[in-house]
């Protein structure tokens, strides 16, 4: 294991990372908000992706694509949140997830009914042959995932602590009682969380799409991308990046050293692990309980 | 009611084509596991998404023993139910600090590291190529015929279904709805919830392994596929949209929902969609499940309260 | 009295004549009912949902001809959802509910290994298109028969001897999909390399079907240094490990299996995709300029005009060229075909075959696999065209029936 090659695993490791870094933060941000943990956002991911196809299908540059992808998505969570979230926010845990489940898998069931299962394929601007640093291969499209995720996450940080609707978001999710006196709506809130997540997560699903391609069951992804919200705690930001980022680097370095079968369940092991040792994650506090 | 439901399956295999006889036999197989699955997540509360793991379980240990070892059938539903029970046990013992979100994907998590362990030992299990298991011996006699597989299946399941509604009326099954009605309460009354956990993931890991050994044997052929979390969520819906908490509403669900795919064989590309919605319905609009509709029936009918001790939990489901 | 006594007996004979004349399930005297079952939805629906479309093209057509023997041919088809227990039911259902004829297989090779016991029980016959598992034709049973797709030990054969003789490999490394198909592919390579080359590979790494990153695979495989790297698996993974392993500096020769050989990795792979080899499972591929496909593509988009992108494919082709010879099979069984004399008709046909998108087909009454050949493909300037090379040994796979 030379060092060209670990570098290059970690390269490798942290742009995987980055689309579940993108994905958890997806799942994060509503669980703060509305306190509802969203199964179905691998399919808002998968969605992402064939909105762009769509798109770039009706010969709309890239850079459009993008801007029409993060519209019509951030719609698409404003309409989900009125119809399908905001009659179960006050529901039992088990009503919220075996739902959100249900509506992922009929998401996922429309879009095989037009598309059916065929591959198709996104090319992005970004098809240069890999920038070659010291012998480590730096593939442009990962270069683009990494900077846009940092772009995002950035974006995201300063909007939660600056803004007035950021600090409106953080208090429904520390206490949704005392923000609603306060005088913050917080169905507003709820809104708002959900049009950002969904942007976000359909983000994902463009980036994704010219390194993995097109296909119903892209909105996998979640799985992982939840083992990475667990690890960097359910209530943090920052966490569900990090977290996101970590199981990138687990799963492409225990491909190496354990092998293709043990890349695929290290998550999973990493998961059980740290639901045992810190249910809270590493970044997380104690669970907040909703009121 | 129950001696009329009895009675009807007693004659089907003899009035109906082998075609019918399976899927009846499937429906039972099923009913056994949604009634395992209540237990746990209706009554004690608990969401685990692993169910169908543990039917593999059953499922693998059967078909393992029998066709690489030899062993006789009325052998290897025991150790099924044993080496399931065993691994639920050791499941719930570290999961009973868990809840809620945190439950369901740690039992998440190991589904999809069973699944890689079934496909790992392929030499054993067929792996991915699956596994063919012959038809069944009991005691010497082997069940060729329809008829004797159909008895079989259905002991089986009135065995299983009496056992969890003896279970369920017993101090134990109170102990199981008062974790999940009032974990505080609880505590004050005394019951241990980590013990209520670890008894309620083992017993149903017991039920889905009974459920998965008979499949083994009814459809003579078993994949990993066939386990996966789309099956663990099956089997959810079931219990759903019959009724959390009532064994009956389980049955039922079981009933409605192995029987659909078959009626909506006409449109099927539509079936994963409408049984997504279906569960969304109920969830949303009838978390009661069928059996209220049953218990609504019923009250009409005869005019006397009825007592379903699924059906009016529904709303306290906290 | 008498006259009209004889015309009542000879009514009532005549009207018991359909029964005992057409005994035979599923014939009637105007048409033959063919059940089939395979993956209509779901992830592997790329299978079935074409071999429907093929088929029944393929039924369209002989049946305008004037069908088989005065009869036309009516399919019925059930989804089995890649499960071998909902192929079980859908094959019982389809024997016993719409009690046809003869069954015909469209499905994978797990949910066709579900039926097999059941179907040689009832003493049906299944001809089976696409399904590779062993189990199909080896032990030996006289109502299976497998058509286009071949025996999964023969792609091992094959592949082991082209890499070996025509890539000139002395190091050859695999990587493979975890799925049963992939695998099974794998194995038998290695066990080919084993048997008659004394060989093994000198990497072996796998990776899941969805998976995006291969980093990690490649890598280990870039240590063991082989001449050629053999890739098993699917489309959508295929692409983007050629592209990675041209950006990790890897500049074997690839080769790929069956089920990649197709537009999407000789388009969406690059310039990574150049001079890849691959098998085929048919003569043409869909997206060949030669006149054959040409014609037959057009009688295809005549039919199916909305289709979408990637279609046809493979498996239009291969149900299309199957139920061809499946209708000959019928053809030779005679006016008044039965199970035993559709067997006996399906025996008699020896390089049969449609036309020129077909591989041709025999069988005899030792041995019910139709098909042993694949041809060898490479890819020149973002298309493939035709490897000249045939295979030198004799397939281990007859020796088992002799």
């Amino acid at each position: 294991m030379t060092v060209t090659i670990a570098l290059q695993l970690l390269f490798s490791g942290l742009s995987i990372g980055a689309v579940y870094a993108l994905v958890a933060l997806a799942i994060v941000i509503p669980y703060k908000a509305s306190g509802v943990l969203n199964f179905g956002q691998g399919e808002v991911v998968t969605l992402g992706a064939y909105i762009a196809l769509v798109f770039t299908q009706w010969g709309v540059d890239y850079w459009l694509v993008l801007l029409g992808t993060l519209v019509v998505s951030a719609l698409f969570g404003l309409i989900f949140e009125r119809v399908a979230i905001r009659p179960i926010v006050r529901a039992p845990e088990f009503t919220i997830v075996i739902a959100t489940f249900a509506v992922g898998l009929i998401i996922r069931g429309a879009i095989r009914l037009y598309w059916e299962d065929n591959e198709y394929s996104l090319s992005s601007p970004f098809n240069m042959p890999p920038l070659n640093l010291g012998g480590v291969r730096l593939n442009a499209n990962f270069i683009w995932i990494l900077v846009c995720t940092a772009f995002v996450s950035g974006s995201s940080a300063l909007f939660f602590k600056y803004t007035r609707f950021g600090k409106a978001m953080r208090a429904v999710s520390q206490n949704r009682a005392a923000a609603r006196l306060m005088g913050i709506v917080v169905e507003h809130v709820y809104m708002t969380a959900w049009a950002i997540s969904t942007a976000i997560g359909a983000v994902a699903g463009l980036l994704m799409a010219p390194v993995t391609g097109i296909n119903p069951e892209i909105g996998n992804i979640l799985l992982k991308a939840i083992v990475g919200a667990v690890i960097g705690g359910f209530t943090s930001l920052s966490g569900a990046l990090v977290g996101g980022l970590v199981v990138g680097v687990i799963e492409t370095f225990s491909g190496v050293f354990i092998g293709g079968t043990f890349k695929h369940i290290a998550p999973f092991v990493v998961l059980i692990v740290v639901l045992l040792v810190r249910p809270y994650g590493f970044f997380g506090r104690a669970q907040v309980r909703r009121v | 009611m129950l001696v009329i439901v009895l009675a009807a399956l007693a004659v089907v295999p003899f009035f109906l084509t082998s075609y019918w006889v399976y899927l009846t036999n499937l429906f039972l197989i099923n009913a056994i596991v949604a009634v395992g699955l209540n237990i746990l997540t209706g009554n004690a509360g608990q969401i685990s998404l692993c169910q169908s793991s543990f039917m593999a379980i059953g499922a693998y240990t059967t078909a393992v023993l029998s066709a690489r070892y030899g062993l006789p059938y009325w052998l290897t539903l025991p150790a099924a139910m044993a080496v399931a029970g065993g691994t639920g046990a050791l499941l719930g013992y570290p999961a009973r600090r868990l809840s809620d979100i945190y439950l369901a994907l740690a039992t998440f998590g190991f589904l999809e590291i069973f699944q890689v362990v079934i496909e790992e030992f392929s030499d054993l299990t067929g792996g991915v190529r699956g596994i063919s298991i012959g038809r069944p011996s009991l005691f010497g006699v082997t069940l060729k015929s329809d008829l004797s597989l159909y008895c079989l299946v259905l002991a089986a399941a009135v065995i299983m279904i009496w056992v969890a509604s003896n279970l369920m009326r017993s101090r134990f099954g109170r102990a199981f709805n008062a974790v999940r009605q009032s974990p505080y309460a609880a505590q004050a009354l005394g019951i241990s919830i980590g013990r209520v956990k670890l008894i309620t993931f083992a017993l149903s890991a017991v039920f889905a392994a009974v459920g998965g050994s008979l499949m083994a044997v009814v459809v003579g052929f078993i994949d990993p596929l066939e386990f996966n979390v789309i099956a663990s969520l099956r089997q959810i819906t079931f219990i759903v949209v019959g009724g959390l908490g009532s064994i009956a509403g389980s049955v039922i669900g079981a009933l409605v929902l192995t029987a659909l795919p078959e009626l909506l064989r006409g449109v099927k590309e539509y079936v994963g969609i409408i049984y997504a919605i279906i569960l969304l319905g109920f969830l949303l609009f009838m978390p009661g499940g069928l059996i209220t509709i049953w218990a609504i029936i019923r009250d009409r009918i005869w005019r006397k309260p009825v007592k379903i001790e699924g059906a009016n939990r529904a709303a306290s489901l906290d | 009295m008498k006259s009209q006594l004889r015309v009542m007996v000879a009514a009532a004979a005549l009207c018991l004549l359909p029964v005992s004349v057409y005994a035979q399930q599923g014939v009637t005297s105007d048409e033959i009912l063919i059940g089939s079952f395979g993956s209509l939805s779901g992830p592997s629906a790329f299978v079935g949902l074409p071999g429907r479309d093929g088929t029944n093209l393929a039924v369209k057509e002989i049946n305008a001809a004037g069908g088989v023997n005065g009869r036309k041919i009516r399919l019925i088809f059930e989804d089995d959802g890649n499960s071998p227990t909902r192929a079980l039911a859908a094959a019982k259902k389809l024997v016993e509910q719409d009690k046809v004829f003869a069954l015909f297989s469209i499905g994978g090779s797990n949910p066709t290994s579900g039926t097999l016991a059941y179907v040689k029980e009832k003493g049906v016959v299944m001809y089976v298109s696409f399904a590779s598992a062993p189990g199909v034709t080896f032990p030996f049973d006289k109502h299976l028969f497998r058509g286009g797709t071949t025996e999964s030990a023969r792609y091992g054969e094959l592949y082991a001897e082209f890499m070996v003789d025509y890539l000139k490999a002395k190091k050859i490394a695999l990587i493979s999909g975890r799925d049963e198909y992939a695998k099974n592919e794998a194995d038998y390579v290695t066990r080919q390399l084993k048997d008659s080359f004394g060989t093994a590979p000198v990497a072996r790494a796998d990776f899941n079907p969805g998976d995006k990153d291969f980093t990690p695979q490649l890598l280990q495989i870039k240590g063991a240094n082989p001449d050629v790297i053999a890739i098993l698996g699917y489309p959508a993974e295929a692409i983007i490990i050629l592209r990675q392993a041209r950006e990790l500096g890897l500049d074997q020769r690839f080769f790929v299996g069956a089920t990649m050989v197709e537009e999407s990795v000789a388009k969406n792979a690059g310039a990574a995709a150049e001079g890849i080899t691959g098998f085929t499972l048919l003569p043409l591929l869909p997206t060949s300029q030669d006149p054959g496909m040409v014609a037959w593509l057009a009688k295809w988009k005549k039919e199916y005009p909305n289709a979408p992108a990637g279609r046809p494919n493979l498996f239009d082709v291969l149900g299309y060229n199957d139920m061809y010879v499946f209708a000959q099979g019928l053809r030779n069984a005679g006016p008044s075909p039965t199970t035993d004399s559709l067997i006996a008709g399906l025996e008699q046909i020896k390089d049969y075959r449609v036309g020129p998108t077909a591989n041709p087909i025999t069988f005899t009454d030792k041995y019910h696999i139709g098909n042993l050949r694949l041809q060898p493909k490479i890819v020149k300037n973002g298309a493939w065209e035709n490897v000249d090379w045939e295979s030198k040994r004799e397939s281990a796979i007859l020796q088992r029936y002799k």
